[in-house]
């Protein structure tokens, strides 16, 4: 057993005994994650993930027949759920019953119109409180009536021009036009389905918001060692200063990952807290208590004292925390702030598990988990050199 | 006897402080060398260097033949040191304590145990092994300082002002220890600021102040250097003029005093003298009523080199 793993184990036997690091690490998070979870629960409980949306055809051409085999298509990918309405009263009554959030409206003639050239109307009617569902059905009418204007616009071009086919192929214009990928559309869904639900944003947000303070144990002791005295005897011992800090940076991984560990599978089952693939949520775990580690490493080295280091420490902890959206969703607000976000180990930890607790592959975390790696790295370097220089003093 | 520790030429500075200025010393097997000083005189500075926790900014220091350096562990198995703080672990117990820093030194096994058990009981503490160290007194826990110095059965044990804060009863236990651990052959190297210790336990004393040596030797070196010499004080009924030119005659007397009750005597060393001079005084036949014997201390020897008291 090597001098770092002993005094690692030390440390590990100091923080059991003085349960500090079980209050920190474990209790705390998990009560504020459950008492978020009960207070806020219903403020994350969107329709995002069950977009349900109707489709009023009354113009029953093959250019509004159209729409509906787009929407058909959405549907068989599990995107949203498409119910078909005799009429507007019939789906005006859906929206009330909150059966569907948003219904797209085909009117009269618009086949008509579409062949001919002439304007024509598409209607979105959407429940206030469903204003995902009705941003959806806005895009996809949005952009079937686009396809059929852009096809409008080259038919009555190529006929200006004497070159161009009958008026009637607009219907087989108009149906590729729909038929082809709103790309936007989909983005914009798939954004939405990769939010976390609320008890995996509240037991994410809190595992890794005290995370900094659970892994400071560790780092932050060697500041301890030197107040107490002790450390000039683990100095003097036959072992290299590299094993103390290595010791020190051990503990501070050791206690994260259990931390993180004991947190995750206790919301899972406590909160039904959806993390995703494990070894997708191993890496991002990894990977997010170096980035801590490495950020209480620096912190430890400029600090004049354990108490001093420790207070530092908070203030960087709840920074980050906040910044990095471990409350509430922050990165969803301005475009700076958004930015601001992905320089926290937290933004990157929640991003990457918002890739895959949604169902996505364990690699989707794999971006994510690599700017932690990135920075657990560059700062860990750093630390790693002042600490050095701190103990040959 | 071989020589355990060389220290030549320490200089260190901390930015314009120049805390230890062209520091040599040696101490051999057996021999506890004392560094007396008053605090900030570099003692602390010196100890650091030779344990290898601070580099100095010139000089070197030997332990066995091996050149210490703060990046390098050769030689540190031979150090036990035993720093000034309590270095010890107050959630752990006084068993576990030592453990730990005997498997930093490589100890594992039936080794490790037994030798754990020795040290507690040389320091006294095999009843408490178990209890955790923070229930103990100042003066346990300061034994048990000294005990992890001691567990890796170091060739040079480093005591840095051990007795600071201690009562008298534990003091005086912790001076009994380390009287002993001379007769293991262990050489200790022993700071302090109280000169009743260093006259005590030391065999040499380098006396130091403002990062100097400023004279080194045993006691009495140390005496000689100032001038100083021991006064024998003789109250006695009889023919004391007599008494006193007879005295006056003896090897290592410098000056006899008659007084109505007795006589004062100067001379370089009263413990020899004074079988002499109790048996001058039968042979004339007085007899003694009582004798007192006043020996210069290291306390005159400091103010005599650096203009002040110990203490100040």
């Amino acid at each position: 057993m090597s001098a770092a793993t002993r005094i690692a184990g030390k440390d590990l036997k100091l923080r059991l005994r003085d349960r500090s690091a079980f209050i920190i690490g474990i209790i705390t998070p998990l009560a504020l994650a459950y008492i978020f979870h009960l207070v806020f629960g219903n403020v994350f409980a969107s329709e995002t993930l069950d977009l349900q949306i109707g489709l009023v055809d009354l113009d029953g051409t093959e250019v509004s027949r159209s729409l509906g085999e787009v929407l058909s298509e959405i549907e068989s990918q599990g995107i949203l759920e498409v119910t078909d309405f005799d009429d507007a009263d019939a789906a005006d009554t859906a929206v009330e019953d909150g059966d569907v959030g948003a219904y797209i409206l085909l009117g009269a003639g618009l086949g008509d119109a579409a062949i001919q050239g002439s304007p024509f109307t598409i209607e979105v009617v959407g429940d206030v409180d469903a204003q995902t569902t009705t941003q959806v059905a806005t895009s996809i009418a949005s952009e079937f009536g686009s396809g059929i204007g852009r096809a409008q616009l080259s038919v009555a071009t190529a006929v200006h021009l004497g070159q161009g086919p009958p008026p009637t192929d607009v219907v087989t214009w108009g149906e590729e036009a729909a038929q082809r990928p709103p790309a936007y559309i989909f983005s914009d869904i798939s954004a939405e389905t990769r939010q976390l639900d609320a008890s995996t944003f509240f037991a994410a947000g809190m595992a890794v918001f005290f995370l900094l303070f659970t892994v400071q144990f560790g780092v932050l002791g060697l500041l301890e060692e030197e107040e107490n005295g002790t450390l000039s005897r683990l100095l003097a011992a036959p072992i290299g200063r590299r094993s103390v800090v290595l010791g020190k940076a051990l503990i501070s991984f050791s206690l994260g990952v259990i931390s993180m560990t004991v947190l995750i599978v206790a919301t899972h089952f406590l909160m039904e807290a959806q993390w995703g693939p494990p070894l997708g949520v191993a890496v991002l775990v990894v990977a997010g208590v170096l980035a801590a580690t490495s950020i209480m490493g620096l912190i430890a080295s400029v600090g004049k004292s354990a108490e001093g280091a420790a207070n530092l420490g908070a203030i960087v902890a709840v920074t980050l925390g906040m910044l990095g959206g471990t409350f509430f969703p922050i990165g969803q607000g301005n475009d700076v702030l958004s930015r601001l976000t992905y320089i926290t180990p937290h933004a990157w930890f929640m991003r990457g598990l918002s890739e895959i607790s949604g169902g996505g592959e364990w690699t989707a975390a794999l971006p994510s988990a690599g700017a932690l790696f990135l920075i657990a790295f560059v700062l860990g370097l750093a630390a790693w050199s002042l600490l050095q220089r701190r103990l040959s003093r | 006897m071989a020589t355990v520790l060389a220290a030549q030429d320490l200089s260190k500075s901390f930015g314009d402080l120049v805390a230890v200025n062209q520091v040599s010393f040696e101490i051999a097997e057996g021999e506890t060398f004392g560094l007396l000083g008053p605090n900030g005189a570099g003692k602390t500075t010196s100890i650091s260097i030779v344990a290898g926790l601070l580099e100095p900014d010139n000089g070197k220091v030997d332990i066995n033949g091996t050149t210490i350096r703060t990046r390098s562990t050769a030689g540190r198995s031979d150090i036990g040191l035993v720093p000034q703080e309590l270095a010890i672990y107050p959630d752990l117990t006084a068993e576990e304590n030592l453990k730990f820093f005997g498997r930093l030194y490589e100890m594992a096994g039936p080794e490790l145990e037994r030798r754990t058990g020795e040290v507690l009981e040389v320091i006294g503490l095999t009843d408490r092994k178990g209890d955790l160290t923070k229930e103990f007194s100042g003066g346990m826990q300061r034994r048990l300082n000294i005990g992890i110095g001691l567990l890796h059965r170091p060739r040079l044990l480093i005591l840095d002002e051990p007795t600071v804060g201690v009562d008298p009863q534990s003091r005086n236990a912790i001076l009994e220890s380390v009287e002993e651990l001379s007769g293991q052959g262990i050489a200790v190297l022993y700071t302090t600021h109280y000169m009743e210790e260093a006259e005590r336990l030391c065999d040499r004393v380098a006396i130091i102040d403002e990062g100097v040596i400023k004279a080194e030797g045993t006691r009495r070196e140390l005496v000689s250097l100032v001038g100083q010499k021991d006064r024998i004080h003789v109250v006695m009924t009889g023919d004391v003029a007599e008494v006193a030119r007879i005295a006056s005659g003896l090897d290592g007397v410098h000056e006899t005093s008659p007084s109505d009750s007795g006589f004062d005597v100067l001379a370089d060393e009263a413990s020899r003298l004074l079988p002499e001079l109790l048996a001058c005084v039968s042979s004339a036949g007085a007899s003694v009523s009582s004798v007192e014997v006043f020996e210069p201390n290291l306390e005159a020897v400091f103010l005599h080199l650096t203009g002040k008291a110990l203490r100040d």
